[in-house]
């Protein structure tokens, strides 16, 4: 069972040299958009493609307009899946690291956990929606117990690989400093294993955002999934499209805020942060040293 | 790219033998299966929550043997994920390979890239169950939005994280473009395109179940979530065996052609291959040492 992961985004804005300056850049790309737009709208008002299926921009920005100003009924629905993704993460996470700093830390639990592992990974895990339904409820329990499963796997792996991934030479220094298990534990296998857990974590809220919207397809009363579900359903595509729009930028939003704090906690990796927290522990040193 | 029980990270376990290791797993499952069977016959488990395995057991062996009704919705599934597979697979790697190519392209490509990552593939569910319809298409069509970006990403990475040193033998030896793209971007890219072929099965295959939740008449997916609403449990959990074993052989098929074609990533397979290429080239000039 392999950790195949997906190579990250910013790779791509990293390749793409820009050539011209930033504002030029900025101009092409509004105005690439712009004509983009602008086709699709015309081909929908000369008929070319049914406004049913694919609305026009400018019926999706009014329903962007309404859903959240003047009916302003997204917010509730958005509050719910929300709280739903994250309370699904924070459990599927938290059970994730604990099974593998457990799995860690026993060889034999590892050992016996594997045959397990391969067949929960094997196994399409989204799948389990309708039996999740059925034990839960309709209510928001369910969608919080699919979350947590669907997005538990990620930080597992990555969690156990980073945990694993010290290095023999690293062991050999702590122990010949006479560090206790403890201190290894919290002092070298933690700070090597977090740039992977991160990444781990970065997955997680990802899927347990989708595991979220799909039990709330299967059944539910509020939330972002059923909104859309509706909204299709009565063939009101345009405010689906705004329904959707609004996870986009929410997933952007919380993937940004995952890089943030991604860069916070890993401030060795980055030499700015590194030397501004170098220089705040030496004025505390220097402080309790009384010099 | 680690193996969590390859002999790296178990190094240092006390080896078991194999009759031993066996064994021991055996006697874990046995526990663990016989309590939990225990526990439904004694009426300490819900048979409503959580069937006993011999009922799943025998739901199983009915769905294959007595009325063998699994058998059309198994290849139903199946196909629609494959399909889905295969357009998704092309569309990324098409749109990766353009965009290593066409630094304009990618560099316009990029934020639209950003836009697909943060959207959950399957929160676009009810727009294609509107497009497509209630038949196969739209799972095809899901499952190829779901699983269409993994393979772009880590082509496009593959393609662009060239080794400095390599491209500049390839330059030095005076290679066309054509033989660079062959001989040197392909090859080095394999690995990470085949970790994202990996990624995209999984998600063709999840993409198809979440489709047949949200509406479908044939398939695994709404099977399962028939006999779960009807609370006929022990039917949905052998629908969920069904579809890790869906998982568990696609998985396998993916890992047989990460054997197959990245043959010089394992030592034993790199030596089988040689001796065969050897076998060849001698076969084709005559041995030159006998001359």
């Amino acid at each position: 069972m392999s950790n195949d992961q997906e190579a990250s985004i910013s790779n791509i804005e990293l390749n793409a040299q820009y050539t011209g300056s930033l504002g030029g850049a900025v101009i092409r790309h509004t105005l690439i958009f712009f004509v983009v737009m602008f086709i699709w709208e015309m081909a929908n008002r000369t008929g070319f493609s049914n406004p049913l299926l694919l609305p026009r921009p400018t019926d999706i920005a009014a329903s962007i307009w309404k859903i959240y100003v003047t009916q302003g009924n997204v917010w509730y629905h958005l509050w719910v899946t929300f709280q739903e993704a994250m309370l699904g993460c924070l459990i599927g996470s938290v059970i994730g690291i604990a099974l593998a700093v457990a799995a860690v830390l026993s060889d034999s639990f590892r050992q016996f956990l594997k045959p397990y592992i391969i067949i929960v990974e094997a196994t399409p895990r989204i799948a389990l929606g309708p039996i999740f339904v059925t034990w839960f409820g309709f209510g928001m329990s369910s969608k919080v117990a699919l979350a947590a499963l669907v997005c538990f796997f990620a930080p597992f792996v990555n969690t156990i690989t980073g945990l694993l991934g010290v290095q023999e030479e690293s062991y050999e220094l702590f122990r010949s400093l006479g560090a206790t298990r403890r201190q290894v534990f919290w002092r070298l296998m933690i700070p090597t294993a977090l740039p992977t857990m991160n990444a781990g974590l970065k997955l997680a809220v990802g899927s347990a955002f989708g595991g979220a919207l799909v039990a709330e397809f299967i059944s539910a009363q509020a939330g972002m999934g059923i909104l859309m579900a509706r909204y299709t359903m009565s063939l009101n595509m345009p405010s689906a499209f705004a329904g959707l729009l609004s996870i986009t930028l929410y997933g952007f939003l919380l993937f940004r805020t995952m890089e943030v704090i991604d860069k916070r906690v890993l401030y060795w990796l980055d030499d700015d942060l590194m030397a501004k927290k170098s220089a705040k522990r030496e004025i505390k040193y220097r402080q309790e040293l009384g010099l | 790219m680690s193996d969590i029980g390859s002999d790296g990270v178990l190094a240092g376990v006390k080896e078991l033998s194999p009759v031993q290791k066996t064994l021991a797993h055996g006697l874990v499952f046995l526990v663990l299966f016989g309590g939990w069977e225990l526990g439904s016959r004694m009426g300490y488990v819900n048979e409503l929550i959580m069937p006993a395995p011999t009922s799943i057991a025998y739901r199983l062996y009915e769905m294959f043997f007595v009325t063998g009704s699994i058998y059309w919705h198994y290849i139903i599934t199946m196909y629609e994920a494959t399909m889905g597979f295969i357009i998704g697979v092309s569309i990324g790697m098409g749109l990766a390979i353009t965009a290593a190519i066409s630094p304009v392209f990618r560099r316009y490509w990029a934020p639209y890239a950003v836009v697909f990552n943060v959207t959950p593939g399957i929160a676009v569910t009810p727009f294609i169950i509107a497009w497509f319809g209630f038949g196969w298409s739209s799972k095809i069509a899901l499952a190829a939005l779901v699983c269409f970006f993994p393979p772009f990403i880590n082509t496009l990475t593959g393609l662009l994280n060239i080794d400095k040193d390599a491209t500049e033998l390839f330059r030095s030896l005076g290679s066309t473009k054509k033989q660079y793209f062959q001989k040197c971007q392909i090859p080095s890219a394999l690995p990470i395109i085949i970790a994202g072929l990996k990624l995209a099965m999984t998600g063709a295959l999840i993409g198809t179940i979440v489709a047949q939740f949200f509406s479908a008449s044939e398939g695994v997916g709404i099977l399962m979530q028939r006999f779960a609403f009807r609370l006929n449990m022990d039917g949905s959990f052998a629908a969920l065996i069904v579809m890790s074993l869906m998982g568990l052989s696609l998985f396998t098929l993916m890992e047989y052609m990460d054997y197959k074609v990245l043959y010089w990533r394992r030592h034993s397979r790199m030596e089988e291959v040689s001796a065969k290429r050897k076998k060849q080239w001698l076969k084709q000039n005559g041995d030159m040492s006998q001359a």
